[in-house]
Formats: structure tokens, C-alpha cells, sequence
């Protein structure tokens, strides 16, 4: 009798493991963005991109279907984050996470991604602490440290001699503070001031006032996009640093959702950072291709080919583990592939993506405004995780 | 708003099922609504922490008339303090509600002393002016309090050291409903009680209040502080239920929410605030949900349509509609 | 020393850019005394047609600007009329919640038809020029600003207290049933004023669009900004919005020179001391 009944559940147990693989079904990815309020471009971004993926790629893999649930969490609220991912598991059953442009959000899901065992594919955050938080955060955007220490490096070796920091008095502006002056003094430069500028501030007067007699010769910057950016570029050139002779090096200044805004006194800013809308690959220009006909009022940015890369990575995924969480962060592990962007894979340590980073100079082409790639450091990793 | 106040005075006379109705349908509400939605317990449960937020806030603007825009000042610091409490001395999720309350408590006090001195437009600008500099203060000390990636780490344990937090959020919910309902319990007390009185009598006719001797500026210093605890426990609550704590809990735009709240439900009457708090949010979110780039427009004419037909809140509604006006 | 001139020019700049934002609210709030939220809403407004205007039609700066400020006074007239005409007579916190609601249905139909991001208003290039003062550079920008602000004050000042539509005015808001029984048509009066309002805010916003770029949340971004100017200065006080909106882009920039690290919260413990010095305002002793 005990025999039977061993059998007959092993027999169920195989059964249903056969169904899970064999036969279709619905397989739902939950992605938590930002879709209403000021920030409300990342939500919009990853929607657009996982639309363009989606309609490349099809809806079909491996014989299931992938859907796509999105949950607004109206800005940085790691309390409606939280929220957002129990409904989405529970609910929706979803077996996959993705989205998550702020770094309070991402980290409130930790616990239950962990729990729960799903996948959460991060579009953006930029935090290295992340992904220590939970074994199940995979991310393909990009970090603050990935980005800026080869910053540093080239202007390094690039002329710059003795070098002032201004960045926004919050955590990512210091952790780019940090990496910039670690990176910049172990290639031999001077660091001659570091200047941290309230957070909430669009008057940069008094602090271009201070760079420009600081006696650098170069200014890093690190300022949240939107309203800090429109308005430090500016002042840039109005308080005639530009004249002077201070060059300007950033990281995501120059984002296309703003660039336009910034208007020509943009030109000749340099930035490194991961991806440029005018990449010059084909699968790039696909992407823009397919992008445009799509949703011809729009332009693509890092955070579109976070997602589109997400999207991409969780197809793999499905393909490699269906819905065995576990099974699926284990393919991620070395994982490489082609991206928009160029080569990338998946730093089996860090869970987090291996790219080249590009430095590039604003310029003017048509009747937009374009950050063209004329440098590039290879297959960077997340310099911040070990840290 | 003064004859609400009168009918309130005169209510104690006719206690009996109007004294237990409201207390037994909030319960039957919490079961109904536990029953017919068991996926949305995390949104129900943030409805529940915000209850308990407004209700704070009901005591200080509906009850004593003393109107800020800084009442999140309060709340992150009770989420603050509940986290590193939990964090460096105990998991026990009723002593952290208890540090929340006394950090709200005491972040009253010290501000209370100051901002009860001061009317309209600058006490508005007193208390944003408090909040900014806590929330300022919370993003610079990174090395304590996680500055804007937030606070983590923090690790709850069982509730009376029963029942522990679950993955579904159903121990989160009935934890936050018990917070709710207490509180709710003893503000009824409060405000019934001289105290109370004497709150309703400072914002109705302070002149009077203070020819028949009650010291106006105690009283709403006292009153001040019963709401920060309040609120510190609801941020308490939201800091034990998240795990995190962000500096977004000193936000200006949610002490402005928590007053759209409470003058959507009806200022000065208790199950206004729950109720301001529970059509705010479920509009929000359902609207969010349809339509996310473009659900400011159901809360902005929704706003618009209830202070213009229903100047005294939501709560008015059913007697209107009896009257038929 | 050249630190105590920097800081006084680039806070008197400042300064006046928080002048020119918050002009209107003093109108409407200070002197017509509605707790008006929705300012920043009449500024986005012209904001986002200056930038429609500029950008999509490429129409030149001037003119743009002008028929900008009509169009929301356009605007205004009827919204006065139907709608802010019953606010008048709300509670304060009523007026709160009206305005509120407002602003949050124009922050939603810019949202609509162009979306949250930056919404640039294309000047001449030669605004964002520098020039230089011999001890100091500044953009044209600025200066610009500092007399467009010069120019307001002055004829604000002698429209409220030397013409007849200022004592109107202030009758009209001291006690609305005496200035009506002296033949002051006090609904006139009002939509005249609001309108005024409206145009100042979309004046402001427009030329302080440079420091403070023009997006949908703009009005609820800067929110707490424009309440400042006009509690520091005072309930009814054209010239003490002007003082106070100078002394904080004095005070704001010098905590910026001097205490970097600190600048946020040493601005708003500032303001907190002056409003417990002076509840009524800096240039209004407490009574």
C-alpha cells in the first residue's frame, strides 16, 4: 500500500514536471517602475523598449507565452515597491521581476525575491550594494563605479592634470565622488577640491564660481537628470568656464531624454557611460529602427537598452530554466550575448553585466542633438561590488 | 463646521449603538476585506498605516485647528527610529512601535514649542521648514541612516513573539489593523474627553477659550505631541512592515497628500479620516492601475467636485443625501 | 572680500529670479488673500506655450513671451469667472484643497500633450552669454532679469498704492460689502487682480524658466519655494515679498559660499528663525 502510494506521487511528481515543461503556458513577468509623477520617463522608457523587444522578438518562447504585467510606484517608494511585488507573486503569479529604476524600491523587494525565489531582472538601479542584497537581482544596466572609473582613466590620460569633483550631495553623487578620486589619483592626477552641492539646488553660481578658481584644469560632475542637469550645463558656459579653459567630463549628464532640452551650449560635453541612442552597430540601428516607427515621438536612452537587454535576458532564461527561479539565476551566470550596445555577459560574482564602456562627445547631427562615441574601454565590470 | 461641533458636544447622551456601530463595521470591513481580496494585502496594508497617519493628523487640523504641512516630519522620524531600533537593539515589533511613538513624541515636542507660537502662513512654513531639515539631516548621515538608497537591514520578529511575519503579508495586515483599531479606540476617548473639548473650543472661538482660562498654548503643544507619537507609530508600522525605510518619509508632498486625505474624508470627524484615506488611495490606485500617465486628472477633479459639493468631506454624504440637496 | 561681493551679486541675481516666480502668488495670495496653489499652475501654463511656441513654431523670444502671458490671461479670465470666484469665499482649508485639485488637472493636460520631461524655451543665444562686470562674471541672463524684476516692482507698487484700481483693490479685500455699497464693483476688481495674477506668474516662470526649467511637476516642485518668498515677506506686501525674495537669494547663496556641506539645512533653520522672529512677515513687527 505505502508502495503504491511512493509510486503514484513519484508518478504525479514526473507528470506534472512534464507538464510544466512540455506544455504551453502563460509565463508572466511583473516589472515595477516609475510610470506617473515627475519621474515618470523610466516607467515609459522600459515600457517602450519591452514593446519593441516583444514586437522583434515575438511573444513565444520555448513554447510559452511571455506576458507582461506593469505595477506604477509613482517615484522612489520602496513601501508601494514592496506592496507591487507581493501583489505581483501572489496575485499574478508572476515568475519573473524586472523594472526598478530607483534604488529604495529595488531593495525592498530583496527579502521576498529571496523568499519566493523569482528572478529580478534590474533595468536600471545603479547601486553596486544591490545585488549583495539578494542572490536573485541580475542586473544589465550599468553601476556608478562601472561607469566612472574609466572616466576617470581617460581623462587620466587624456591631459587632465589636476581635477575638481562637483557632485550632488546624495548617495550616488558621493559614490561617484568616491570612484572618480580612488580611480583618478592611482593614475597620478591631482585631485584639487571636492565639492558636494545640495540636492534640491538649480543655482550654480556660487559653486562654478568655486570650480573656476579652484585652478583645475578639467571638472567631474555627477547631477541627477531633469532640473539639476538643465541647469548646471548652463551654468557651465554662462559663468564661463567653457572660456577658461575647463573641460567637462560626466557620466549621464547627457541623457537623450533631457539632451534636447539642454540645447546647443551642450555641444562639446564629454561623458563615458555604457550606451549612446547613436551607437553605431546594426543590431543598434534596428533597434532604433524598430523604435521609431513605433513611437516616433520618443528617443532612446540608457534605460531603454536596460530594459531591451532585461527583456532579452529573461527570454534566455525562460529558454534555458522555464519558471525554476533558482535553475534561471544559475543560467544568467556567464551568460553573453550581443546588445545594442555591444558585447555584454554576466559576471557570474557580481550578477551583473560585463560591458564596454564608450566616451563620448555631444555633438549636432540634423536637427537633434546626439552623444557620439569616439573612445571605448572594453568589457568593464561592476568595479563598486568588491568594494 | 461649529454645528458639527455642537451636535458632537451634545453626542454623549445618546450613546448606545452609535458608540459601538462604527467600531463593529470597521471590524466586519477588516474581515470582509481580508475575505474577497487576499492578493491585495500589501496595498490594503498600506491603506491601514496611512489610516493610522491621518488619523494623527485629524487630531491636530480637524480637532485643534492647527493646520502644518510638515506632519511627515513626525512620521519619518518614528520610521527612523523604529528601524535602528530594530536593526541594533530588539526585533520585537511592539517595543518598536513604542521607540516610534516616543521619537514622534519627542520630534513634537521640540518643534511643538516653537511652531504652536505661530498661525497660518507661517506655521505652514514652519513645519515644511522642520521637515526639510530632518529629511536633509536623514540623507547626510549616510553612515546611520542609509541615506537615499534607505535605510536596510531591518529584520523583524514575531508579533508578541507569536506570530511571525509571512510572505503573503497576512500577519502585516492584521498587525496594522490592530494598530489601527487601538488607536482609533483611544482617539475616541480623547476627543470625547475635557481635553478633546477643549481642542474643539480652541479652533472654534479661541478668544473664548482663553477668557474662561485654558491654557491655549498647552494644550496645543499637548494635543501636538499626542499626533506625533500617532504618526510616529504609523511610521513605525511602515518601517517594520517594509523592512526599509527611504527619506522619502520626510517628503512635503506626502504631509500635502495626508491633508488632501483628511479634507476629502471630513476634518474633524474621526471615521472622515479613514474614510478620506480609504477613497484617496483606492482611487489612486485603481486609476493608477488603468491609466498611470494620466490618473491625476480623476484625483484632481475629484478633489475639485467633493470640496465644491460636499465642503464638509465625504463623510457628509449620506446625510445629504437624505436631505436630498 | 571678493567672496562678500560674489556672494551679494549672485544672490541678488538669485534673489530676483525668486522674486520674478513668486510675484504673482503675492498678488493673488498677499494682496487678494486666497490660498492659492495653483500659481505655479498659471506659470507652467506659460511655460509650456512659451516652449510650444519657441521650439515647435520657432517663433523669436520676445513675442513668444508675449503672447504666452495673453494666452493665460485668456485663461484665467474664464476660470475666475466659473470657478475661483466660489473660492473666494472658502475656508482657507477648503481653498487649499480647490487649489490643489487645480493644479493637479493642469499638471495632467501638460503632462498629456507633451509629456514630464524638460520643457526648454529657446532664447537668443546671446542671453547666455557672459559678460563681464570688470570684478565678476555674469550671463546676460541674469541681468536681464535683475531689471525685468527692477521694472515689476516699481510699477506693481504704483499701480497698488497710486491708482485708483490699487485702492479698489484694497478696499475690495478689507471689506467686500462696504467697498461694494460704495459703488466699487468688487467682482471687477477681482477678476482684474487675478488676472494680473495669472499673468505676473506666467511672467515670472517664463523668464526664471533659464534657472528653474519649465516641466509638468514644476508647480508642485517649487511649491514650497514660492510659499517662502511670500511668508518671509508677508501677507499683502509687494515690497516685502521683494525684500524677503532678495535677502534669501542672499542668504541661500551665501550658505552655498560658506557652508557648502550644510547649505539645505542652514537655509530653511534660517527661515525658521526669521518667521519665529517675525511670524507676520520681515518687514511686519509682531504684534
Amino acid at each position: 500500500m505505502k508502495r503504491l502510494c511512493a509510486s503514484l506521487l513519484v508518478g504525479s511528481i514526473a507528470l506534472a514536471a512534464f507538464c510544466s515543461t512540455a506544455v504551453a503556458e502563460t509565463i508572466k513577468v511583473g516589472v515595477i517602475a516609475t510610470f506617473s509623477g515627475p519621474n515618470a520617463i523610466w516607467g515609459k522608457q522600459f515600457q517602450e523598449a519591452i514593446q519593441v523587444y516583444v514586437a522583434q522578438h515575438g511573444k513565444e518562447v520555448a513554447g510559452n507565452t511571455v506576458e507582461f504585467v506593469y505595477k506604477d510606484v509613482g517615484g522612489p517608494n520602496p513601501d508601494a515597491s514592496k506592496a507591487a511585488a507581493q501583489e505581483l507573486l501572489i496575485r499574478e503569479g508572476v515568475k519573473y521581476l524586472a523594472g526598478f529604476d530607483f534604488t529604495p524600491n529595488a531593495l525592498a523587494v530583496a527579502p521576498l525575491i529571496t523568499q519566493a525565489k523569482v528572478p529580478a531582472v534590474i533595468f536600471n538601479s545603479a547601486t553596486s550594494a544591490i545585488n549583495k542584497q539578494s542572490e536573485f537581482f541580475v542586473r544589465t544596466s550599468f553601476t556608478l563605479w562601472q561607469v566612472t572609473v574609466p572616466a576617470a582613466h581617460w581623462a587620466a590620460s587624456n591631459g587632465a592634470k589636476k581635477i575638481v569633483t562637483a557632485v550632488s550631495d546624495y548617495n550616488p553623487g558621493v559614490d561617484a565622488e568616491n570612484a572618480f578620486v580612488s580611480a583618478f589619483e592611482e593614475k597620478g592626477g591631482t585631485v584639487v577640491e571636492k565639492i558636494r552641492m545640495p540636492l534640491q539646488t538649480t543655482d550654480f553660481a556660487p559653486f562654478l564660481q568655486r570650480i573656476k578658481s579652484s585652478g583645475a584644469d578639467t571638472v567631474f560632475a555627477f547631477l541627477p537628470a531633469g532640473p539639476a542637469t538643465f541647469a548646471f550645463t548652463k551654468a557651465y558656459n554662462e559663468n564661463g568656464l567653457k572660456q577658461a579653459g575647463i573641460n567637462f567630463i560626466g557620466t549621464g549628464e547627457t541623457d537623450e531624454s533631457t539632451l534636447d532640452a539642454l540645447g546647443d551650449q551642450a555641444i562639446g560635453l564629454t561623458t563615458a557611460q555604457h550606451y549612446s541612442a547613436v551607437h553605431d552597430s546594426e543590431l543598434n540601428k534596428a533597434f532604433r529602427a524598430k523604435h521609431a516607427e513605433m513611437f516616433p515621438k520618443s528617443t532612446l536612452n540608457p534605460a531603454s537598452v536596460g530594459a531591451y537587454d532585461g527583456v532579452h535576458l529573461i527570454y534566455k532564461l525562460i529558454e534555458a530554466a522555464g519558471t525554476d527561479g533558482s535553475e534561471a539565476i544559475e543560467a544568467a551566470k556567464g551568460l553573453s550575448w550581443e546588445s545594442p550596445r555591444g558585447p555584454v555577459s554576466i559576471d557570474p560574482a557580481s550578477r551583473h553585466v560585463i560591458q564596454n564602456v564608450y566616451i563620448r562627445r555631444v555633438e549636432r547631427d540634423g536637427s537633434r542633438l546626439v552623444n557620439r562615441e569616439f573612445d571605448v574601454i572594453e568589457s568593464v565590470p561592476d568595479l563598486g561590488f568588491s568594494r | 463646521m461649529s454645528a458639527n461641533s455642537t451636535i458632537a458636544a451634545a453626542r454623549p447622551q445618546i450613546r448606545g449603538a452609535a458608540t459601538f456601530l462604527p467600531p463593529i463595521i470597521l471590524l466586519a470591513g477588516a474581515f470582509v476585506a481580508f475575505w474577497l481580496f487576499p492578493y491585495d494585502l500589501g496595498f490594503m496594508t498600506r491603506i491601514l498605516i496611512m489610516m493610522v497617519f491621518v488619523l494623527s493628523f485629524d487630531l491636530i487640523l480637524g480637532y485643534a485647528g492647527i493646520a502644518t504641512l510638515g506632519h511627515a516630519a513626525m512620521y519619518g522620524c518614528g520610521a527612523y527610529a523604529a528601524g535602528l531600533f530594530a536593526i541594533h537593539v530588539s526585533a520585537d515589533p511592539l517595543l518598536g512601535l513604542a521607540i516610534g511613538a516616543a521619537a514622534g513624541a519627542l520630534i513634537a515636542l521640540v518643534s511643538g514649542l516653537l511652531l504652536m507660537r505661530a498661525h497660518g502662513l507661517s506655521l505652514l512654513m514652519l513645519s515644511i521648514a522642520v521637515t526639510m531639515v530632518l529629511q536633509e539631516t536623514a540623507s547626510k548621515a549616510r553612515g546611520i541612516t542609509g541615506g537615499a538608497d534607505g535605510l536596510t537591514g531591518i529584520s523583524m520578529g514575531p508579533v508578541l513573539g507569536i506570530f511571525e511575519f509571512d510572505f503573503i503579508g497576512k500577519t502585516a495586515f492584521w498587525y496594522a489593523f490592530c494598530v489601527l483599531f487601538v488607536i482609533l479606540l483611544v482617539l475616541r476617548v480623547v476627543v470625547a474627553s475635557p481635553f478633546g473639548l477643549a481642542l474643539r473650543g480652541i479652533k472654534d472661538s479661541p478668544s473664548r477659550m482663553r477668557a474662561i482660562g485654558t491654557p491655549l498654548y498647552r494644550r496645543k503643544v499637548a494635543a501636538y505631541v499626542l499626533g506625533g507619537a500617532i504618526a510616529g507609530i504609523a511610521g513605525a508600522l511602515t518601517a517594520q512592515i517594509t523592512s526599509l525605510v527611504s527619506i522619502e518619509a520626510f517628503n512635503f508632498a506626502l504631509s500635502a497628500e495626508v491633508m488632501v486625505m483628511l479634507v476629502l474624508g471630513g476634518a474633524g470627524r474621526l471615521y472622515g479620516a479613514l474614510i478620506g484615506t480609504l477613497v484617496f488611495m483606492t482611487v489612486h490606485h485603481i486609476a493608477a492601475g488603468i491609466d498611470p500617465f494620466n490618473w491625476l486628472f480623476v484625483i484632481g477633479f475629484m478633489v475639485l467636485a467633493v470640496v465644491f459639493f460636499l465642503p464638509e468631506g465625504l463623510i457628509s454624504l449620506p446625510k445629504r443625501l437624505m436631505r436630498l440637496d | 572680500m571678493t567672496v562678500a561681493l560674489s556672494i551679494v551679486v549672485d544672490g541678488i541675481a538669485y534673489g530676483m529670479i525668486l522674486f520674478m516666480i513668486s510675484i504673482g502668488l503675492s498678488v493673488t495670495m498677499g494682496l487678494m488673500r486666497i490660498v492659492n496653489l495653483a500659481h505655479g499652475g498659471f506659470a507652467l501654463l506659460g511655460g509650456a506655450c512659451a516652449h510650444v511656441l519657441t521650439n515647435s513654431y520657432g517663433i523669436p523670444f520676445i513675442p513668444a513671451l508675449l503672447v504666452s502671458v495673453m494666452a493665460v490671461v485668456v485663461l484665467a479670465l474664464p476660470l475666475e469667472r466659473l470657478v475661483y470666484r466660489h473660492i473666494y469665499r472658502f475656508s482657507e482649508l477648503e481653498q487649499v484643497l480647490a487649489t490643489i485639485g487645480i493644479v493637479f488637472i493642469m499638471i495632467a493636460s501638460v503632462n498629456l500633450f507633451l509629456g514630464s520631461t524638460l520643457l526648454p524655451i529657446r532664447m537668443p543665444p546671446v542671453v547666455s552669454s557672459p559678460v563681464d562686470l570688470g570684478f565678476k562674471v555674469l550671463p546676460l541672463h541674469r541681468i536681464i532679469v535683475i531689471l525685468a524684476g527692477l521694472a515689476v516692482v516699481t510699477a506693481l507698487y504704483l499701480l497698488v498704492e497710486r491708482t485708483r484700481f490699487g485702492i479698489y483693490l484694497r478696499a475690495s479685500v478689507d471689506n467686500q460689502a462696504t467697498a461694494a455699497s460704495l459703488g466699487i464693483d468688487t467682482p471687477k476688481v477681482y477678476l482684474a487682480a487675478f488676472a494680473l495674477g495669472a499673468a505676473l506668474a506666467a511672467f515670472g516662470g517664463i523668464l526664471g524658466a533659464e534657472l528653474l526649467p519649465i516641466e509638468a511637476y514644476y508647480p508642485l516642485r517649487y511649491m514650497v519655494l514660492f510659499l517662502i518668498v511670500v511668508a518671509v515677506g508677508g501677507m499683502g506686501s509687494i515690497i516685502g515679498s521683494f525684500v524677503a525674495a532678495l535677502s534669501l537669494g542672499i542668504l541661500d547663496t551665501a550658505g552655498r559660499y560658506l557652508l557648502p556641506d550644510i547649505g539645505t539645512i542652514f537655509f530653511f533653520l534660517a527661515i525658521t528663525a526669521v518667521l519665529a522672529l517675525r511670524p507676520n512677515g520681515l518687514l511686519v513687527k509682531s504684534s
